[in-house]
């Protein structure tokens, strides 16, 4: 017995090997499977950026009685939000067709999971400290206003800031085990398979810059604004 | 295209090519759970990708290439609770192969053979191997992997190897 006998014992199996099916049953089920998930990904993308959608009025309300540095935190909450709805909409158009070659597919996918990690391994710079910088400065705030000796505001100010530190610090290694657990298996399968598909062309890496726009933006605009606070109490 | 030609085209595709997908599916999971999950995922990404297919392709070379991506996005480890689903699709399960016979092996079991073999492969190989079986031209092969034809061959020919390596324990004369 050879090869050729094991593939017409392969090629013998009935077309339709004791299947029985509900054709009608099975497309109710697929068509339910697919509003599923598209309500997913809507409410995935309204729960990303709805907590930054949130945050934006009732920091700009708390700016009005509380403190005008909140304000800037409206602004960061912004960015962060505006940044990830950019980035969800870019990464849109290179979202892998399932009908594509297994090569062509790999590529892409190996490229989105990719981008995925970059996103996750620079959480910090892309919505931690954007969201975070403005914080510290309405603790600094805070803490200057407070009618205490200058040794105790700084103590206050940095106990207000470590806590948003501390949760800073949950949040990204949350993330990096994230990446580590789900996201790099992935990525090293994806790209031994590309190289097993084509040993000459390995799939792009990682990008290695920082996003650093959001964080640059948010800090300029903070630095203005103080600038201008001064200047402007300076003036009467 | 409306829903009702999508429709149409999915219930064809079901009705003609529904063993073509039950080989994938079982060459990719083992267990019968997880190839009844990883059964409903490939219809359901056929399904989503129906309004994209103009006939460009073979409907074989489109079905072939929509199993295997989902086949290999597809994660054991990230199974959808099905509890409490009608079953939709009811199948045998395939045989279980026996390998201390060797000598008296009906279809079935050299089916499930081949099987096991498949799914012990990497899984370009397994998609080349399964497509080879099925008596897929090198052409048609290379169109659903986006490789050469060449590339095929010489592909083939170690993994011809390779599956006799993994069945000798069965099939000397491999």
């Amino acid at each position: 017995m050879n090869f050729d006998d094991y593939q017409k014992a392969w090629q013998a199996q009935d077309s339709r090997p004791s299947v029985a099916l509900n054709a009608d049953a099975l497309l109710e089920e697929v068509r339910r499977k697919q509003q599923g998930f598209r309500r997913m990904i809507f409410w995935r993308d309204v729960r990303e950026v709805g907590v930054a959608a949130v945050l934006v009025p009732v920091f700009i309300h708390s700016g009005l009685t509380v403190s005008w540095t909140l304000h800037l935190a409206a602004f960061g909450c912004f960015v962060v939000g505006a940044d990830m709805v950019l980035d969800r909409r870019r990464q849109k158009r290179k979202t892998p067709d399932v009908h594509a070659s297994l090569k062509e597919w790999a590529a892409t996918s190996l490229a989105e999971v990719n981008h995925q990690i970059w996103l996750l391994q620079n959480i910090l710079w892309n919505y931690l400290l954007p969201l975070g910088v403005p914080l510290f400065l309405f603790f600094g705030w805070c803490a200057w206003s407070l009618p205490l000796p200058i040794p105790a505001r700084v103590f206050s100010f940095l106990v207000l800031s470590g806590f948003v530190a501390l949760v800073d610090v949950v949040l990204y290694w949350l993330n990096q085990y994230a990446v580590r657990k789900g996201l790099e298996p992935r990525r090293q399968e994806l790209a031994e398979l590309l190289r097993s598909i084509d040993p000459e062309q390995p799939g792009a890496g990682i990008k290695s810059g920082k996003p650093l726009g959001p964080l640059l933006l948010v800090v300029g605009v903070c630095i203005t604004a103080v600038i201008l606070h001064h200047f402007l109490n300076a003036q009467g | 295209m409306n829903t009702h030609e999508q429709e149409a085209i999915f219930r064809r595709w079901l009705d003609a090519h529904v063993g073509l997908m039950l080989k994938i599916v079982r060459g990719c999971a083992a267990t019968p759970a997880d190839q009844d999950d990883l059964f409903q995922d490939v219809l359901l990404q056929l399904w989503s990708s129906i309004p994209a297919f103009r006939g460009d392709a073979k409907e074989t070379t489109w079905i072939y290439r929509v199993a295997f991506n989902t086949a290999l996005a597809w994660r054991r480890g990230e199974r959808r609770r099905r509890i409490g689903q009608e079953t939709l699709v009811k199948y045998d399960p395939a045989p279980t192969s026996h390998p201390g016979h060797a000598d008296a092996l009906s279809e079935p079991e050299m089916v499930a053979q081949l099987y096991t073999a498949i799914r012990e492969l990497p899984k370009l190989d397994a998609s080349l191997a399964l497509m080879h079986l099925d008596g897929l031209s090198y052409q048609e092969m290379a169109e659903v992997l986006g490789i050469s034809v060449n590339h095929v061959g010489v592909k083939l020919n170690r993994i011809r190897r390779q599956l006799a390596e993994k069945l000798k324990g069965v099939r000397n004369e491999l």
